[in-house]
């Protein structure tokens, strides 16, 4: 059992996926004008990395390496994280017609987020059983949401803030960022995994 | 029972804000299509960027068109601004994504606890995935019979927002 915190720590806080790792920064900035639709962004990306990481491990587990395809793993992992993300959509859809509409016009698309990629391929170069695989996405993702969250807030408060002109805008968005990563720093150590 | 977000809220709720075309007017009813955004909120490379095709071809943009009653005289082909709620938003996400999630490892950690192969950790965890849908619809039918979640005419694009929004 400690094993698997330990692992969900180190990827959610210690390797953080967007301040330790620097993917998803496109997101990052992009996505982070408000905490609503950071939140919501966060969820849908947790969803769609844990998902597709599953996936992803299945398929390296049972064909990849079975057949020694080892080299077409990118292609088959972009592949199946497309294939994940559509599935999400379609079942969003005919679970819930309304939900669906809205999530549509207020959350953006996430299929050509690299998190999803970086995070599929990490696990495979980890070793992880199937379990350990799951939970190091989900812990991945979640650190991922966090840090959106926590940045959302802090430019929600920039936005009111006054803004030396030649800062205002993405520098200082960028000079909180780079104050926010190194706060997580505090977290190294706690587990090396 | 009053909300407790809305009880402790000192103004009106904030709306998150959306930009759509109107593809169709049909009486009181106008149709209308969400203009895609991509997750990096676009740049300066945009031009040569692929994430706006795939995303446009892979969502269907069409499908996700959604009518908009008591329009005010809104023509075909304006673009409007829509919002909808913030903590409804929230809601919504939650119930699409995070209660399948639940399942999922619910099943998935069942599964493993109960036999520890990867194979039945599978199947469990593709179970518990399928339970979560289905109690994602319930949810989602709780969230939109009283109508407050559905997005609303906010004004024209080119028109000053009334309220003081961040942007």
């Amino acid at each position: 059992m400690q094993e698997y915190v330990l692992l969900m720590v180190g990827a959610a806080l210690v390797n953080n996926v967007i301040l330790a790792r620097f993917l998803g920064l496109c997101s990052f900035m992009g996505v982070t004008t408000r905490v609503d639709t950071a939140m919501g962004m966060g969820l849908a990306t947790t969803f769609v990395i844990t998902l597709s990481s599953m996936l992803n491990w299945a398929a390296q587990e049972y064909l990849l390496e079975p057949f020694g395809l080892d080299y077409l793993r990118t292609v088959v992992f972009i592949l199946v994280i497309a294939g994940a993300v559509q599935f999400t959509e379609m079942t969003v859809r005919k679970v819930s017609p309304p939900l669906f509409q809205m999530l549509g016009i207020y959350l953006p698309l996430i299929t050509t987020n690299c998190a999803v990629l970086g995070v599929a391929l990490l696990l495979i170069e980890g070793k992880l059983t199937f379990i350990q695989s799951t939970l190091f996405a989900f812990a991945s993702s979640v650190g991922y949401s966090l840090v959106m969250v926590i940045f959302a807030g802090l430019r929600e408060r920039l936005a009111l803030a006054e803004v030396p002109r030649l800062f205002a805008g993405p520098p200082i968005g960028f000079i909180t960022a780079s104050l926010l990563a190194l706060a997580f720093m505090g977290f190294s150590g706690i587990s090396t995994v | 029972m009053p909300d407790t977000i809305d009880s402790l809220d000192a103004g009106p709720p904030e709306l998150v804000e959306g930009i759509a075309r109107v593809v169709e007017v049909a009486g009181a009813v106008a149709w209308l299509e969400p203009e895609q955004t991509t997750s990096c909120g676009g740049c300066a490379a945009s031009g040569a960027c692929g994430a706006k095709g795939l995303g446009t071809v892979a969502n269907r943009i069409a499908a996700r068109r959604f009518p908009l009653v008591d329009h005010p005289g809104l023509r075909v082909g304006e673009r409007v601004v829509v919002g909808v709620r913030g903590d409804a938003l929230v809601k919504a996400a939650l119930t699409a994504y995070a209660v399948p999630l639940v399942t999922l490892f619910l099943g998935g950690g069942l599964a493993q606890w109960g036999w520890g192969q990867d194979a039945t950790t599978i199947a469990g965890s593709v179970g518990g995935l399928f339970f979560g849908l289905v109690l994602a619809r319930l949810g989602a039918g709780r969230l939109f019979a009283s109508g407050a979640s559905a997005p609303r005419f906010l004004r024209r694009v080119g028109q000053a927002p009334q309220t003081c929004q961040i942007i």
